[in-house]
């Protein structure tokens, strides 16, 4: 009993180190989490909620629209992580081992765009596009083509939204992926060099598999960003054309602050809540076997 | 052992202070405004400090005129809460003033319902808050009604912002929508026998309108107007959709039933719907009508890259102050009807006024009950809805020799068609037009599907506010 007690009273100092972070932890993550579980399960007017079961998720899974968003959404996380990882692979495996100087030209001018905000990309991006009055139609126009729309046409919205986001994006991508090729051992590349391997050999079999838990960091974080894909949405489409690029975090967004239902949003939340984790997870199992 | 208790107790502290940073955040949650119960009664001499929100779409700028120094969209609010203060005895008033984009709306509201913090007034129109006389957000003004004010704004206007029994906004102007076009285009592509008068709001047949469409497209000199096109169309968002809904109207559609719920999906909506198409495929209108906004079409018209618009008369004044002031091209801007197969033309007006939120607090619904009343029937400020249309009978024929267009906005009554904008579930409703005037645009639907899909799912909608509405019929 006293050794428990001397136990506690020794852990107690750590806990109390840990209590502010893990005090903010549960306000800021944990009850958020919570309250939109059970909202999900409400239906919210104003003051009053009243308990409703899974009405709300009913509700989801009869709507088309939100079928078109899990899609979209889906398309979207696939072609932007993999267009991101692979490109991005490609431009740190071209320049990491050259001039010091060039290699930092290369990451700040891919950088650029990721510091910028992502609502001032896409309202450059929207007078590029706007097809009444924007500089690509008004070049088009000028040499005699027909109408370009790319944003009310419902093959090129995505392509569009999935190239504007993931230029916007990748320079993160290559600033991890450049750091992590010139921290692979000089020595494996001059073995390589003596036993005659091309720069492919080099590239497939000592750098891919050494810079393996970057592309699973950077798969992972890009996953997790393009599943709330939002502000490239709202300011370039509005979703359209009829709901042609609307995305989860979209509809989610309508649903809460346009239609005010917030039980079926919170029952969306849920939603991209488990999707994430379920994608999540074996990537995060993956990294830390790893290691 | 006593630098362990020493760290114990500071991590402690540390700990504890962090949460009480956290409730003290909660405690001053309700940003929007605030009561300072600490700030004394009025008995005891000091009056108590009540701090309000007013936050409005943009309307007018100026306190009375545009062409005032510094005038913006917050100068009249400003100026009458300054001058409230200094007649006011009950309370000591703040009134912080927000103007909020009208696309951000009912974003920017159901965030701050939500989260408990809603503004105290709104001016806004009243289709565009209707809802939230539903939902059971807003307060009842009607014991701010007196029968000077019944006497002096007509009967229609009250039934306008009437709810059931109660009245919920206090009405102070109305902002009649018609078309805005460029009599300048007009005349360079030879139109000059459809050009209305100056002060004239136009009708025109729905042939001559087709003809003015073809003849613009065809006729316009393209080195004087480049990239010039006949009318504006535009689906983006729910922005300037009553037009839309006009549109729709064209060929006789009644648009609603006895019961409120859409009936659009006939052969006269379908035939207006068409006509709809037609213009967008036959190159009469901007390009990409589905994915400009009314905002973008507003601009290009400024620019003389339309022949034909939409506008209200808030738009409309702030245009020509616009080209007054130097800011956009100046050019010889005019008003004409949304025509009709029946030649009836079409016209509809939003009643503009104020709604008080039920924000629970006494203090802060009193006093803005009565900043309301102030602002709406002080003699003085009442004459700044001379910038739209005045509801005010008095304020009318005091301004009709100044504004000639307000005889023919009054003579144009006639064409008036209500689109009920007081249904329970109309700010939804309107979330469902334009993703089907996208589809029908783009080509993924034909105008009778796009009808047919808007009819059941905007049934659907309004079914299912009705229900859960506070106001019963």
């Amino acid at each position: 009993m006293i050794r428990y007690n001397r136990n506690v009273k020794e852990g107690l100092t750590g806990y109390l180190f840990i209590a502010p972070q893990f005090l903010l932890f549960l306000i800021f993550v944990v009850y958020p989490i919570v309250e939109g579980l059970r909202l999900s399960l409400y239906k919210v007017q104003y003051r009053t909620e009243t308990f409703v079961g899974f009405d709300n998720y009913a509700a989801l899974f009869g709507d088309p629209v939100f079928f078109k968003a899990v899609w979209n959404t889906v398309i979207f996380v696939v072609a932007i992580v993999l267009l991101t990882v692979a490109f991005s692979f490609f431009v740190g495996s071209a320049v990491f081992d050259k001039n010091a100087k060039y290699v930092s030209f290369i990451r700040g001018s891919y950088y650029i765009p990721v510091m910028v905000s992502m609502v001032v990309m896409s309202m450059v991006w929207s007078f590029l596009l706007n097809p009444a009055n924007g500089l690509i139609s008004y070049m088009a126009r000028e040499m005699e083509m027909s109408t370009v729309n790319l944003l009310g046409n419902k093959s090129t919205v995505l392509p569009v939204v999935i190239f504007v986001t993931f230029a916007t994006n990748v320079g993160q991508a290559i600033i991890l992926y450049i750091a992590a090729m010139i921290g692979v051992p000089k020595d494996l590349f001059e073995a390589a060099e003596v036993d005659g391997a091309g720069r492919l050999h080099v590239i497939c079999h000592i750098l891919l598999p050494l810079v393996k838990p970057t592309t699973i960091y950077i798969t992972i974080i890009n996953i997790i960003a393009v599943l709330k894909i939002f502000v490239v949405i709202q300011l370039l489409t509005g979703g359209g054309p009829n709901n042609a690029s609307v995305t989860l975090m979209y509809y989610l967004y309508n649903n809460a602050f346009k239609y005010n239902q917030l039980g079926v949003a919170s029952a969306v939340g849920v939603i991209m809540f488990l999707l994430t984790l379920l994608l999540s997870v074996p990537q995060l199992k993956a990294m830390f076997n790893d290691k | 052992m006593l630098k362990k208790r020493a760290m114990t107790v500071l991590t402690a502290a540390l700990a504890l202070s962090v949460a009480a940073g956290c409730s003290g955040a909660n405690s001053n949650s309700n940003s929007a405004g605030s009561a300072d119960s600490a700030g004394g009664t009025s008995g005891a001499g000091k009056k108590e400090k009540v701090e309000l929100s007013l936050w409005l779409t943009p309307q007018w700028k100026g306190v009375m005129d545009a062409t005032e120094d510094g005038a913006d969209y917050d100068s009249f609010f400003l100026y009458a809460a300054d001058k409230f203060k200094k007649q006011y005895d009950k309370y000591d008033v703040k009134v912080n003033v927000q103007v909020v984009a009208g696309d951000q709306r009912d974003e920017l509201l159901n965030v701050n319902l939500n989260g408990g913090t809603p503004p105290d007034m709104f001016f806004e129109s009243v289709f565009a808050m209707g809802d939230y006389v539903h939902r059971g957000a807003l307060a009842p003004l009607t014991d701010i009604v007196d029968d000077a004010a019944r006497k002096d704004i007509a009967q229609g206007y009250w039934d306008n912002v009437t709810f059931g029994k109660d009245v919920y906004f206090y009405p102070f102007a109305h902002n009649p929508g018609t078309l805005a076009y460029n009599a300048d285009m007009f005349r360079a592509a030879g139109l000059d026998s459809l050009v209305g008068g100056e002060n004239e709001i136009k009708t025109w047949t729905l042939n001559e309108y087709n003809r003015i469409l073809e003849t613009l497209k065809t006729k316009l000199p393209k080195d004087k107007y480049p990239n010039a096109y006949p009318m504006a169309l535009y689906a983006l968002n729910n922005q300037g959709d009553t037009w839309n809904l006009a549109y729709l109207r064209m060929f006789g559609n009644k648009f609603f039933d006895d019961k409120n719920n859409l009936a659009v999906d006939d052969a006269d909506g379908i035939k207006a719907a068409e006509w709809l198409k037609k213009v967008y495929d036959s190159g009469y209108s901007n390009p990409g009508a589905e994915s400009v906004s009314s905002n973008d079409a507003n601009a290009m018209f400024q620019n003389q890259q339309l022949g034909i618009s939409f506008t209200n008369a808030v738009l409309y004044n702030n245009a020509k102050a616009d080209m007054k002031a130097g800011k956009s091209p100046s050019f010889d801007m005019r008003l004409a009807n949304i025509p009709s197969a029946s030649g009836k033309p079409l016209a509809f007006t939003y009643v503009v006024g104020t709604a008080l939120f039920n924000t629970g607090d006494k203090a802060r619904m009193e006093a803005s009950k009565d900043f309301i009343k102030f602002f709406s029937t002080d003699p003085e400020l009442v004459k700044a809805s001379k910038n739209s249309i005045p509801v005010r009978s008095s304020v009318a024929s005091e301004f009709a020799s100044q504004f000639p267009l307000f005889t023919a906005y009054d003579a144009n009554a006639a064409n008036m068609f209500s689109f009920t904008g007081n249904v329970a579930g109309y700010s939804e409703l309107r979330q469902v037009l334009y993703p089907e005037l996208q589809a029908m645009y783009t080509g993924e639907k034909t105008p009778a599907q796009a009808i047919k899909d808007y009819q059941s799912k905007g049934n659907a909608v309004l079914q299912k506010a009705r229900e859960s509405s506070v106001i019963k019929p």
